[in-house]
């Protein structure tokens, strides 16, 4: 039984971390926070095109999910929730430098995905993708993240964007559509 | 590996697809030790679960001293703006930092910024102010609990680290490290470009 | 220099600088006990005797006398760091720069070798290899292997790479290590992307 005070070495699920974090053990959620940052920086960075704009909307995301805490419905998929809050941010404030600037406008500090072992034209690539991710429509690119990069089900995609299956089948598709469209012909590509 | 539907087809292109999204599925690392305090830090802040223990557990913040800032701040004698203000944004974690130059004649004026919303004091120490904490204090801004201050620094290799509340040493997390440390304390290493020279 | 001429230098340093000694001995009295501040004038003394920079080594003892460090650990630092600025000074030349000295024994201090500085110096003859020197200390302090990180740095100086470059190469690096990627690997991809013909081939 728990004291209080969480050893480091436990591994513990999702549920018992933010039954230990309402129950006034604030420091435990830094776990959670170490447990998804990685993952969902991934798609908060796909989703808004560069790094400075992810990281806060990450942060964002972390922080009201702490605050709302104790409205997740069900702590043992903390994760969804937490996803949920970030796709929403991600959707609604975008990002400040998306606002101003076109992205993808350099590829250094765009993508950080660092190919490590990948000769050097990697990056063009990967500007490339950006770039086709770009074109596409929020709710095309969220769908597409979230089934193809995230891995998810259209049932757990339907609880975190709140649209439902068939809409997002067809947002799949059409992004499908239209990036290989556009990593086929490059950025003449028409926008449909 | 696994089989995506929608790119089963008979097309030489579904492979460019799937090789876009293995490229979108690298694992990503952030900067954990400095966004982690961040979340933290910004948690803590709010009236649910303030506890005051956790300040140890929550690294100070810093907007680093970005070396191009450094050098910008030499570029400005090269481009001869006297008495104009430039603004460099730098590229380096976090986000939102600016740094003034101002041009200034002798050494290259370089901004060092630190965040501690807890503390009453913070004093910039190096190299070049003879490691006194009373020579330099930073300023609070009137919001956010960032202190900045803005010090000539000759060109060259620096060593510099702040004295929160005139007692706990703390390097620049962002900063280059200084190792191998003679007396237990860390340092921060910072580098300026001599304005004139450097081809 | 043989012990006598360097006994008449250190005469005629001593004597023709009294005032700056003086001043020294104003911020050491400050800070240090009369033995430590006294065994530290007396290095710093024979340091200067040597051409060694002594501000430096001023501000060593400072930064321990600032950090509450016994009067030991203070002398082991100052006389540490006047053997790397000192062996810093043979490597690079005698028409070093202080900053390129100082530059240099941060470098030593981390580990690379003096041969590698005099590489450094012979693969850019003309120019300041303050930054250079700066970057390399670093990237090796980052993790780098001193080895990898030596030929990178000399390779893009000796390609021409100025001062903002190699701080730019260095950031980059930085960034790109907090994001995961191994320092020499960071190191490797990153001068690929700047100098594709200067950069070293990869090792597996």
């Amino acid at each position: 039984m728990l004291d209080g005070r969480v050893s480091p070495a436990v591994e513990l699920s999702d549920a018992a971390l933010v039954d230990i974090v309402l129950r006034g053990e604030s420091e435990a959620y830094a776990r959670l926070v170490a447990r998804y940052r990685d993952r969902y920086a991934r798609f908060a960075l796909h989703m808004l095109g560069n790094r400075e704009d992810a990281e806060e909307a990450l942060q964002d995301a972390f922080v009201r999910a702490y605050r709302s805490l104790h409205r997740c419905g069900d702590p043992a998929r903390f994760g969804s929730w937490l996803l949920a809050i970030l796709a929403n941010r991600c959707r609604t404030s975008g990002g400040r430098r998306a606002r101003h600037e076109r992205r993808f406008v350099s590829a250094e500090d765009r993508h950080y995905a660092i190919a490590l072992d990948h000769p050097a034209d990697a990056s063009a690539w990967r500007e490339e993708i950006g770039r086709a991710l770009a074109r596409l429509d929020p709710d095309q690119r969220e769908a597409f993240l979230l089934k193809h990069v995230e891995e998810l089900e259209y049932e757990q995609m339907s609880a975190i964007t709140g649209a439902g299956v068939s809409a997002l089948k067809m947002r799949v598709k059409r992004a499908c559509e239209r990036m290989r469209r556009s990593l086929t012909e490059g950025e003449d590509a028409p926008a449909r | 590996m696994r089989q995506h539907d929608e790119f089963a087809g008979k097309e030489p292109d579904d492979d460019i697809l799937e090789r876009a999204v293995n490229e979108l599925r690298r694992p990503l690392r952030v900067n954990a030790a400095l966004f982690d305090a961040r979340v933290m830090d910004e948690l803590l802040r709010t009236p649910t679960g303030l506890r005051e223990r956790f300040e140890s557990l929550v690294r100070p913040r810093t907007f680093r001293i970005s070396p191009l800032v450094a050098f910008a701040a030499g570029l400005l004698f090269t481009v001869s703006i006297a008495g104009s203000v430039l603004y460099v944004l730098s590229s380096t974690p976090p986000a939102r930092e600016r740094t003034v130059a101002r041009t200034v004649p002798g050494a290259p004026m370089v901004e060092f910024g630190f965040a501690a919303p807890h503390a009453s004091s913070v004093a910039l120490v190096g190299d070049f102010n003879n490691w006194d904490p009373k020579a330099t204090p930073l300023r609070a801004a009137s919001t956010g609990g960032v202190w900045s201050v803005e010090v000539p620094v000759p060109p060259g290799r620096h060593l510099y680290a702040f004295v929160v509340d005139g007692k706990v040493w703390r390097p620049d997390p962002a900063a280059p490290k200084a190792t191998g440390e003679d007396f237990g304390e860390p340092n921060s290493a910072l580098t300026v470009a001599d304005p004139r020279g450097g081809r | 220099m043989t012990r006598r001429s360097v006994a008449l230098f250190a005469a005629a340093a001593i004597s023709l600088a009294p005032a700056v000694l003086r001043a020294q001995d104003a911020r050491l009295d400050a800070r240090l006990d009369a033995r430590t501040r006294d065994a530290v004038v007396s290095l710093i003394d024979s340091a200067r005797a040597e051409g060694i920079p002594s501000e430096p080594l001023v501000q060593k003892a400072l930064e321990g006398a600032s950090k509450h460090a016994d009067g030991s650990r203070i002398l082991t630092a100052v006389r540490a760091l006047s053997r790397e600025l000192g062996d810093a000074r043979a490597a690079l030349g005698p028409t070093s720069t202080e900053a390129e000295v100082i530059a240099g024994a941060s470098a030593l201090h981390v580990g690379i070798a003096p041969e590698a500085l005099a590489h450094m110096r012979a693969s850019r003859a003309h120019g300041s290899l303050t930054v250079a020197l700066a970057v390399l200390t670093d990237l090796v302090a980052r993790g780098v292997p001193g080895d990898t990180a030596t030929t990178v740095i000399s390779a893009l100086a000796s390609a021409g790479a100025q001062d903002a470059e190699l701080l730019r190469f260095q950031q980059g690096v930085e960034r790109d290590i907090a994001q995961g990627a191994t320092p020499s690997a960071a190191v490797g991809v990153r001068a690929q992307s700047a100098f594709p013909s200067a950069a070293p081939r990869r090792t597996p």
